[in-house]
């Protein structure tokens, strides 16, 4: 009876309660599982020993070819693998950027759990555990492969900022979970916040950055003027847009004042170039995306053509084309007065341009999906076109495509590997340096190098997937 | 006098203050080729209570989702509370914050708690400070007798205390007439009463209401009037003792022989 949970709003009106009487729990003990499942006739005996012993032979040539590897090439190269040609006296800024990403995430997942846990007590519905072992079993295909990498490094340091970064991660996630509330609240912000820094100290100070930081600090202020109740006159309702404004522009002219010098993305390469790609696509992708969906159910022939037009056009031509096309014929037509864009900018710019197709078409089933009733309730309640669509209808929709999603989020990120073909050097193609090393050249090391890096994109894509997982099963809680 | 006898003029007000909130003249609807409602005069006057009744496809849910635009009329004129319908968004916007709906599948919102389904068209529409919605909120909720599920979703409750969160969901509004589109239809039978009681509970309190059921004891004991319709049409109207123990047509002889 120990890991009942006591619901505290239960009043015995529905069996909402841990059920007092469990249903007869039936375990079967090795031997017999084995006997129900594999050997419960003669042809399916006869079947699991072939296959078994298909499997056994399969598996021990594998090992053995594992044992046998030789991981010079992986050692030797590494560096390349991982963060290409960055230069060494600039590598703090890799370190300062790992660590300020380590802390947005853990701080705001540790606010986002506490507010899920504070959600399911007021429910009084059982919440996550909340545990070193169930975040190690969570987060243990991305860390394995982190230690596996740093494991071939010739120095410590590697590791020494893996293991940093995993205890950064606990603390800040138990920092995010015992804030005060007032934090907490704010810990969108606060994520955001060290996302961008995380960007500065690799890129410097520069007007775009002003920019970022601006609109950041704008947002921040218009939400906390908004927070309390709704504006009552006109004066108060215009110092709600002058205040952030004034914020936003004072954050813009001190960020372009600083003059911290930065160190651009043309030499970004490796495994960092495509995780940085694919969250870069991802954050354009997303809500480019639902953008176009709502763009294409609009009522506004204009809009509704565009959308169309867009969609339609990037959905039928293949990614390397785009890519190609941008980076090579794209400068051409811009403006020569135009600085032309860095390799990584256009791809970036052209892998959510890309991903916002596919989700734009997987968003609209999804709002196809939300029942005619909720807009005809959200209707008669007098909630505006616009109110309706943000509080009722998206929330619904993008809950109910979370898995399609996240689908096509595994296949951006596998897709940055076509950046290669586009001249960024990407974690795929940092094996076909590796390979045209002089001391490697020909001696049939493709296989190696292509393991260590499906290993790669294996752990992140899986933790994807699993993510999505548990984020489906949380909101469909109860509802 | 007419309020002792049953015809088919149903602009005569009975009950309530005797003032018009709803006025509908001449009023015609299309679906396509199909003429759902036919040449539809009403009146509906302020704190009465009026339920229509009649078989499906009649028009009856068609007749009050006109009323509050879900639907639009082809021709004629809808008139609620001095303001006319028209194409207007902000006309259309400014009678649907004085009308509310009860829909017969509940139609909360699955993905908010049911304080904040009774919250949000005050804060969003209304601009009610949060904390005074929530304090309204939660008195809502003792009058339909559910303060204890505030804190649910939607899908962890009955569909009776479905229904009666979206009844205080429209309550929250503050609207001056509530349509109530076959609130019980969806319910099982042990939970239809709970939701009778808290509508009956609404008329007492002087609510103007437009109810389409087919609950005919709730017609007899809470409404001023009932309204028959058939084929798109009004086909008769009464007093309920009157509409029940006399009706005069023999579409509604033969609609109540089959019913009650």
């Amino acid at each position: 009876m120990a890991e009942q949970q006591i619901n505290p709003n239960f009043l015995g009106e529905e069996p909402l309660g841990a059920p007092t009487i469990r249903p007869p729990h039936s375990k079967l003990s090795a031997g017999e599982w084995l006997k129900t499942n594999l050997f419960n006739s003669r042809l399916n005996s006869i079947i699991t020993v072939v296959v078994g012993a298909l499997l056994f032979w399969c598996g021990y040539l594998f090992v053995r070819w594992i044992i046998d590897i030789d991981f010079t090439i992986i050692r030797d190269t590494l560096r390349v693998f991982m963060i290409g040609s960055f230069p060494d006296d600039e590598l703090w800024r890799l370190w300062g950027q790992a660590y300020l990403l380590v802390l947005a995430i853990g701080f705001g997942s540790g606010a986002h759990a506490r507010r899920n846990h504070d959600q399911a007590l007021l429910q009084g519905v059982a919440s996550d555990e909340q545990s070193l072992w169930s975040l190690a079993r969570r987060y243990w295909p991305i860390i394995a492969v982190l230690v596996f990498f740093a494991s071939f490094a010739k120095t410590f340091s590697p590791m020494l900022l893996v293991i940093t970064s995993v205890l950064l991660a606990v603390a800040t996630r138990w920092l995010g979970w015992v804030a005060p509330a007032a934090l907490r609240l704010r810990a969108g912000f606060i994520a955001a916040a060290a996302v961008i820094a995380s960007m500065l100290v690799v890129a410097g100070t520069s007007k775009f950055g002003g920019v970022v930081v601006g609109l950041l600090l704008f947002a921040w202020a218009a939400t906390e003027l908004r927070r309390g109740d709704p504006a009552t006159s006109r004066a108060q309702q215009a110092v709600r847009w002058l205040v952030p404004l004034a914020v936003g522009i004072v954050a813009y002219l001190v960020i372009a004042a600083i003059g911290f010098e930065g160190f651009g993305w043309k030499d970004w390469g490796g495994f960092h170039v495509s995780v940085f790609t694919a969250v870069a696509g991802i954050a354009i992708g997303l809500p480019g995306g639902v953008l176009l969906a709502l763009g294409r159910r609009s009522d506004l022939p204009v809009v509704k053509t565009a959308s169309v037009i867009f969609i339609e056009f990037v959905r039928g031509v293949p990614l390397i084309s785009l890519l190609i096309f941008s980076i090579v014929f794209l400068p051409l037509f811009l403006p020569p007065a135009w600085e032309t864009p860095t390799q990584l900018t256009l791809a970036i710019v052209v892998i959510g341009g890309f991903s916002a197709a596919y989700i734009a078409e997987i968003v609209r089933g999804g709002l196809q999906a939300v029942a005619k009733g909720q807009t005809e309730a959200a209707q008669a309640l007098g909630l505006s076109p616009g109110a309706m669509q943000r509080l009722i209808v998206l929330p619904q929709a993008l809950r109910a495509v979370i898995p399609a999603m996240v689908g096509q989020f595994i296949s951006l990120f596998k897709d940055t590997s076509l950046l290669f073909a586009a001249g960024v050097l990407e974690f795929l193609g940092a094996s076909t340096i590796a390979n045209n090393q002089p001391q490697f050249l020909g001696k049939g090391l493709a296989p190696v190098t292509l393991l260590f890096v499906a290993i790669g994109y294996w752990a992140f894509s899986y933790t994807m997937s699993r993510e999505s997982r548990l984020l489906e099963r949380r909101l469909d809680t109860g509802r | 006098m007419s309020t002792a006898t049953v015809n088919s003029d149903a602009t005569q007000i009975q009950g309530g203050t005797g003032e018009v909130m709803i006025e509908v003249e001449a009023m015609d609807k299309y679906f396509g080729d199909f003429h759902a409602l036919k040449s539809i005069d009403m009146k509906v006057g302020k704190q009465e209570v009026v339920v229509v009744i009649g078989p499906s496809g009649s028009g009856k849910s068609t007749l009050i989702r006109c009323i509050n635009r879900l639907e639009r009329h082809d021709r004629g004129r809808i008139i609620v509370d001095g303001i006319e319908l028209s194409d207007d968004v902000r006309n259309i916007q400014e009678i649907r914050r004085e009308t509310g709906m009860v829909f017969q599948s509940f139609n909360l919102f699955p993905h908010l708690t049911v304080l904040e389904n009774i919250t949000l068209a005050p804060r969003n529409v209304r601009k009610v400070p949060k904390a005074e919605a929530e304090a309204h909120a939660m008195e809502l909720l003792e009058r339909v007798k559910i303060p204890q599920q505030a804190n649910k979703y939607p899908g962890q409750m009955s569909g009776g205390q479905q229904q009666r969160v979206a009844i205080a969901r429209t309550l929250a509004m503050r609207p001056k007439v509530v349509l109530f589109d076959e609130p019980t239809s969806a319910l099982d039978p042990e939970m239809v009463k709970e939701v009778l009681d808290t509508m009956q509970d609404l008329a007492n309190d002087g609510m103007t209401m437009i109810c389409v059921t087919h609950e005919m004891g709730f017609a007899r004991e809470v409404a001023d009037r009932v309204v028959f319709m058939a084929d798109g049409a009004i086909v008769e109207v009464g007093s309920p003792e009157h509409f029940f123990t006399n009706p005069q047509e023999d579409r509604t002889k033969l609609f109540l022989s089959q019913i009650l």
